[in-house]
């Protein structure tokens, strides 16, 4: 549905490019993550995504559509929040609706109506749009983005600022968007422990390049992640050597025809007088701080 | 066409439901009073039934609505016209980029061009609307000073003569005047729309057009012979044209050879603009 091939972009020469050679895909009705540390190329990437940064190089397609070359027809399947999205501040709710709106074509009222009751903005639509707290400003900001049915939907730091109940709500809603009308989202957001309650899979940016693409628990296909403790660390790290396995961080991945019993009776055999031994079902959170770690020690090389 | 419509209609919409947009035709109405109350009204007003009785003959008849009207108008707009001008296409993308609705609208399935276009025509819309409310408050407030019918007359050092109108002539070539004096603004919207499409502040896009305008305006009076030969390629010298709607007999040919480079300049700007802000970066 929604497909980077090799995109790169600079915006000075001399620096860093803000996205080098970034590949990646979303399938039809997946919720793929975007993360990335600050100026990781997140914003580029949705920049280009819609048609409003141009890229030195490369392809984005949205439903067969090339951005580049046919951006109205791709546009038109996308609707998008942006973080702290400004609205005119002077005018209701309603009307901002309807001028944006307008920009997409006719919108029969019944959608939009339909589409405000949803959001839970039915009894203050009509009020002006200064007066909105920041939680009715992203309902808002929803409502915009579903307006007219797109199908795909992108969402830059949809959350922030947003206080927890208005987050948890905020994460039901998406997931009953894409149960209901099976929409393909790319969430950029820097709360990975909501990307990993909603999200299917997740891209992992830094510094304009991409670390990681891929399922957002179980590590990488074909791995299996250990917690293992030993009295000597030196001869653990050369034991697992010996058995195919590698050391990332505090944990050690092994090929995954190599089961948990096995291993650690292997580990016993080369004379590990191990301590702890489990398997870790790895957390979001390790696994980005983990792409993060092997990206920045590249960078220093 | 009929979606373009719709949203150059909420364009306009957007345009004057700003508070903004009425404390800036309040603010015309405060200076048009205050020129009311120097030709009408105060120690002016005596001098000024001297003058017309001396170029125009018959006071009665020529000190009219439509006489004071006119002066009210060509003043207030020569104070504020290019400012408010300016700053209303200076302002029209440079302030939506820099406040971030722009990206809501980015996000549309709509060409930049298209929506430069309809920025640009709600600009020249407002232009029209806010000269047509100067016009008409200060002949309301002629009316009411003046009463109605007379005569008109017309004097500027820039006619070849004073031009003399009866009322149903001078009533119509005030409107029209109005509307002429709203179309050689044109280039003003085109600079200022043009540097709005730039990475510029809102306020610059203003600042600099009024600058160029200003400095336009100085070069294009200096009286001496050398600067003559080029006295025509000056903007403002120009945008005069509107004054030869209100000579006696309209010089036409002249009136379209002078809207025709005003258009020109106007489009020049807008097409510039659009080619920077065409390959434009909008970032998130």
């Amino acid at each position: 549905m929604l497909s980077f091939s090799g995109v790169s972009k600079s915006f000075d020469q001399g620096r860093p490019a803000a996205l080098a050679d970034v590949s990646f895909e979303v399938g039809e009705g997946k919720i793929c993550g975007l993360l990335g540390h600050n100026g990781a190329g997140k914003s580029t990437a949705l920049g280009v995504l819609l048609g409003m940064v141009y890229p030195d190089s490369g392809e984005v397609i949205i439903g067969g559509c090339p951005v580049l070359t046919d951006r109205q027809n791709a546009i038109r399947k996308v609707g998008a929040i942006f973080e702290a999205p400004a609205f005119y501040e002077y005018l209701s709710g309603w009307y901002n609706l309807k001028i944006l709106t307008a920009y997409s074509g006719a919108v029969d009222r019944k959608m939009m109506e339909e589409t405000v009751e949803w959001v839970g903005l039915g009894s203050r639509i009509k009020d002006r749009v200064g007066t909105y707290s920041h939680g009715m400003r992203q309902r808002l900001a929803l409502a915009q983005a579903l307006l007219p049915r797109p199908e795909v939907l992108i969402l830059d730091e949809p959350t922030d600022g947003l206080d927890p109940e208005g987050i948890v709500e905020f994460r039901e809603q998406l997931l009953t968007l894409r149960e209901e009308l099976g929409l393909t989202v790319l969430l950029s957001s820097h709360l990975l422990g909501e990307v990993e309650q909603v999200c299917d899979e997740v891209v992992i940016l830094q510094r304009g390049f991409k670390v990681y693409e891929g399922k957002v628990r179980g590590m990488e296909d074909g791995w299996n992640t250990f917690v293992i403790e030993s009295e000597n660390s030196e001869t653990l790290v050369k034991a697992v050597q010996k058995l195919g396995g590698k050391k990332i961080g505090d944990l050690f991945q092994f090929p995954s025809e190599l089961a948990a019993a096995d291993l650690l009776e292997k580990l016993i055999e080369e004379g590990i007088r191990v301590t702890k031994f489990s398997e870790e079902e790895e957390s979001l959170e390790a696994l980005y701080l983990k792409f993060s770690q092997v990206a920045g020690k590249g960078d220093e090389a | 066409m009929k979606l373009f419509f719709s949203q150059l209609g909420w364009e306009l919409f957007r345009l004057f439901a700003r508070k903004r947009t009425y404390i800036g035709f309040g603010v015309f109405l405060a200076v048009e009073m205050l020129f009311f109350y120097f030709f009408s009204v105060g120690r002016g007003a005596d001098r000024m039934e001297e003058f017309i009785e001396r170029v125009a003959g018959g006071v009665n008849e020529y000190f009219s609505a439509l006489t004071l009207a006119f002066i009210i108008v060509a003043f207030t707009m020569l104070l504020l016209g290019l400012v408010f001008v300016a700053l209303v296409a200076g302002d029209i993308l440079a302030k939506e980029t820099e406040d971030g609705n722009l990206r809501l609208i980015l996000v549309r399935p709509i060409s930049r061009f298209r929506l430069l276009v309809i920025k640009f025509l709600s600009c020249q819309i407002y232009t029209t609307a806010l000269f047509l409310f100067v016009g008409v408050t200060a002949l309301l407030v002629g009316i009411l000073s003046r009463g109605w019918g007379g005569a008109m007359m017309v004097w500027s050092p820039d006619l070849p003569r004073v031009s003399l109108f009866n009322w149903n002539e001078g009533m119509f070539r005030y409107f029209v005047g109005i509307l002429g004096y709203s179309i050689v603004y044109l280039p003003v919207t085109g600079i200022a729309f043009m540097l709005g499409c730039f990475r510029i502040k809102p306020a610059a896009a203003t600042i600099v057009t009024v600058a160029v305008l200003i400095g336009d305006r100085i070069l294009s009076s200096i009286p001496l012979p050398a600067i003559d030969p080029y006295r025509e390629y000056f903007i403002t010298s120009r945008m005069d044209a509107w004054l030869l709607l209100m000579y006696q007999d309209v010089p036409w040919p002249r009136f379209w050879e002078q809207s025709g480079w005003l258009l020109g300049i106007g489009l020049t700007g807008f097409v510039i603009g659009w080619l920077v802000f065409e390959r434009r970066d909008v970032k998130s």
